[in-house]
């Protein structure tokens, strides 16, 4: 559906992305996970053409370059930034952002209706949207990404400083697309999130992209080995094992002849220990 | 995507653009309301308002006869006109001309002889009028009013028998000395005159109600003085009214508001996510900046009528030739847009080019004429003035009201303002193309 080759953008000295080649499948939601400053919205830019590339090319496919009017129809954005007008009501953003798109009439009307109550709006829909919560904005933010109903969906941090009543309601939306055939590229760095929602994750630290693939692969091939906890006499021991499950089974056999164990815990890898493993730093460094 | 899409999507984002204005409390009350009280507060320190409702007249007495000064006295107790006295007809004219007054009455020398030897000569005496042609409905009502007052004068002079014997008397004499009338003539007005006389006589004894029997439309048709209006093409040397000064200034503070909330409104659309939201659209850069200088153009041309619309209708402020002012107002709104385009993208950042765009618009308003009028600035002052796009958007409006320029005249603010707008449209399209591009 969309395919970014050896994409490179640079400000100044400081490099944002740095030769990206990433494929997003037709119909699967893909997480870009990484720290802040990783280089995830400067390539969500130059993915929809806001952003011109130094070097590399962007293609939606059968479409082309999202340089052009008729490629960015198949393309919607909910920027990092919340992209909404807030002495406008929802209604009047979504009835705006539709006429960009070129809607009118019945249909416009229809398409606003769906998209508030899709996020769970329509009853604050006639208030302006500086009165909104913060999770009320980007769910409207998400609303107006939706309003022309394409078939590709960049998602931007959507969850990003949200209580969490709005983050449950924008993931099942999401996951609501998902069902619905939507590709979806969601950028976060919350693990939790990638791990729940996305079918493959891409990793982005730096401006490169250090590798992809589903949870379960990148977790097998990165996350390192599961780590089993123990409390004992007011001490902490870990141990990194591949069968946690018989390392506590061997742990606890032998308590009896020391002193008593009162904690064991297990650490399974997860996306953060991939990203440890693969920088040596944590997600939220 | 198809042109009619392309211009619905433009006139969306301008209509959003002038929503935000009038949502945004401050910037809505420094646009269109402020602007209105600075003019009349201005207009109030320049000129006061003692005068105000009043047509101004002025009167030029040749003549100083009883008759004549009588006249005078009537016209001055004339409700709703300001007679001012003037020593001569060419002050009066040329007071009609500076636009001080509406007209010039002129009492001419043998006023009270036309009066006295009005039987003789079967017409009164003729008074010029000198009037200001634009000022069609004030000098009409003037007319009306000074015929009411000449025959108010004769009917006087039918209830003064001593007045009208006398009238009478002059009358039987040039007839008696005149050799053009013969004998039989002479005898038959000699009779019409005695007749006259006694119906005065008995009309000026009291009736049964107590009252004199004289009036009714016995003297319709007959005028008892010849009115000549002559029109006089004023010469627009300075504002009448205190107010078409400060309403240029008002428009400046008007159009200073509207630059500034758009240059913020468009800093706002870029620190904001939504200008993003604009760009992922289908449609152009030159569509948005399209939408976005309509916006601006509608905003400026809104206030710049609200304010003329005003101070024509209730501050007396005279809008002599409305296309010229609406030439006027459209070239100074496209400089404005020219100069809100170019302020907005100035600053890397959105916030940085509200604040530098905000300072620069106080200094070209202050220095073009917001606060003081260019005429009042110290010598000095006036070709830094030049620099200002105010300075030239307040020459075009008042060339097209007090000043009245003509096509010639006002070829130089036009192509000034033309200069901005262009200049400034290009520069600062092409800027936020770029700084759209990043």
């Amino acid at each position: 559906m969309l395919r970014l080759t050896n994409l490179r953008k640079s400000y100044g000295n400081i490099v944002a992305v740095d030769g990206l080649s990433l494929e997003v499948r037709r119909g699967e939601v893909f997480g870009l996970l990484g720290p802040n400053g990783a280089g995830k919205s400067t390539t969500i830019g130059m993915s929809v053409g806001l952003i011109t590339p130094d070097s590399g090319t962007v293609e939606i496919e059968g479409a082309g370059a999202p340089t052009t009017d008729s490629v960015r129809k198949h393309i919607g954005i909910a920027p990092q930034a919340l992209a909404i007008y807030d002495d406008l009501s929802g209604k009047e953003n979504l009835s705006l952002f539709g006429r960009l798109y070129g809607l009118g009439g019945r249909e416009l009307k229809d398409r606003v209706h769906r998209g508030l109550d899709l996020v769970g709006l329509l009853p604050r829909s006639r208030d302006r949207a500086g009165g909104y919560s913060g999770g009320m904005k980007r769910r409207l933010n998400l609303a107006a990404a939706l309003i022309h109903e394409p078939p590709l969906l960049l998602l931007d941090e959507p969850t990003a400083g949200v209580d969490p009543q709005s983050r449950n309601n924008i993931l099942d939306t999401v996951r609501d697309l998902a069902k619905a055939g939507k590709t979806i590229i969601y950028t976060t760095h919350y693990m939790e999130e990638a791990q729940k929602l996305c079918d493959r994750v891409g990793i982005i630290d730096k401006g490169k992209l250090l590798c992809v693939g589903t949870v379960d692969e990148l977790v097998r091939a990165y996350g390192g080995k599961s780590a089993v906890r123990i409390e004992r006499g007011g001490k902490h021991e870990r141990v990194e094992t591949d069968a946690p499950v018989r390392e506590i089974s061997r742990v606890l056999a032998h308590a009896e002849a020391g002193e008593p164990v009162t904690g064991v815990h297990i650490d399974q890898p997860n996306l953060e220990s991939v990203f440890l493993g693969l920088t040596g730093r944590s997600l939220r460094d | 995507m198809g042109a009619f899409t392309g211009i619905r999507a433009m006139w969306a984002i301008a209509w959003t653009d002038v929503r935000l204005l009038l949502r945004d409390r401050a910037a809505a009350f420094f646009t269109f309301v402020f602007p209105i009280i600075f003019a009349i507060f201005f207009g109030l320190v320049f000129g006061g308002d003692a005068k105000k409702g009043k047509i101004e007249i002025a009167v030029v007495q040749i003549d100083q006869g009883s008759l004549a000064s009588e006249f005078v006295a009537s016209l001055r107790k004339m409700d709703g006109f300001n007679f001012t006295p003037v020593a001569s007809e060419a002050d009066g004219e040329r007071i009609v001309r500076e636009g001080k007054a509406s007209a010039c009455i002129i009492i001419p020398d043998g006023f009270d002889r036309g009066l006295e030897n009005i039987f003789a000569t079967g017409k009164g005496p003729e008074v010029p009028v000198l009037v200001d042609p634009s000022k069609a409905g004030e000098t009409g009502l003037l007319q009306g009013r000074l015929m009411e007052q000449s025959f108010a004068m004769m009917a006087k002079s039918i209830t003064q028998p001593d007045r009208m014997k006398k009238q009478l008397q002059q009358a039987r004499d040039t007839i008696a000395k005149s050799k053009d009338v013969d004998l039989s003539r002479k005898l038959m007005f000699g009779t019409l005159f005695q007749n006259i006389e006694t119906f005065v006589n008995d009309a000026n004894k009291p009736g049964e109600d107590g009252k004199a029997v004289i009036g009714g439309d016995a003297l319709s048709g007959f005028s008892p003085m010849q009115f000549e209006v002559k029109d006089i093409r004023k010469q627009r040397t300075g504002p009448t009214n205190a107010y078409e000064v400060s309403l240029p200034q008002g428009i400046v503070w008007g159009l200073m508001g509207c630059v500034t909330a758009f240059v913020s409104t468009l800093a706002r659309d870029r620190q904001r996510g939504t200008l993003v939201r604009l760009r992922s659209a289908p449609v152009t850069r030159w569509q948005i900046v399209g939408g976005k200088a309509i916006a601006g153009f509608v905003s400026c041309m809104l206030v710049q009528w609200l304010l003329i619309g005003i101070f024509a209708a209730f501050f007396g402020v005279r809008v002599p030739n409305p296309p010229m002012l609406m030439v006027a107002t459209v070239f100074s709104a496209c400089a404005f847009v020219g100069v809100m385009m170019f302020l907005a993208v100035i600053g890397r950042s959105g916030e940085g080019s509200a604040g530098f765009g905000r300072s620069v618009i106080l200094i070209m308003a202050l220095i073009g004429g917001g606060t003081l009028p260019v005429f009042f600035m110290p010598a000095f002052m006036k070709p830094v003035s030049m620099a200002s796009p105010f300075k030239w958007s307040v020459d075009a409006i008042e060339g097209a009201t007090w000043r009245g320029y003509d096509s010639q005249q006002m070829f130089l603010p036009l192509a000034v303002l033309a200069g901005v707008a262009i200049g400034g449209f290009v520069l600062g399209s092409m800027m936020f193309r770029r700084a759209m591009r990043e």
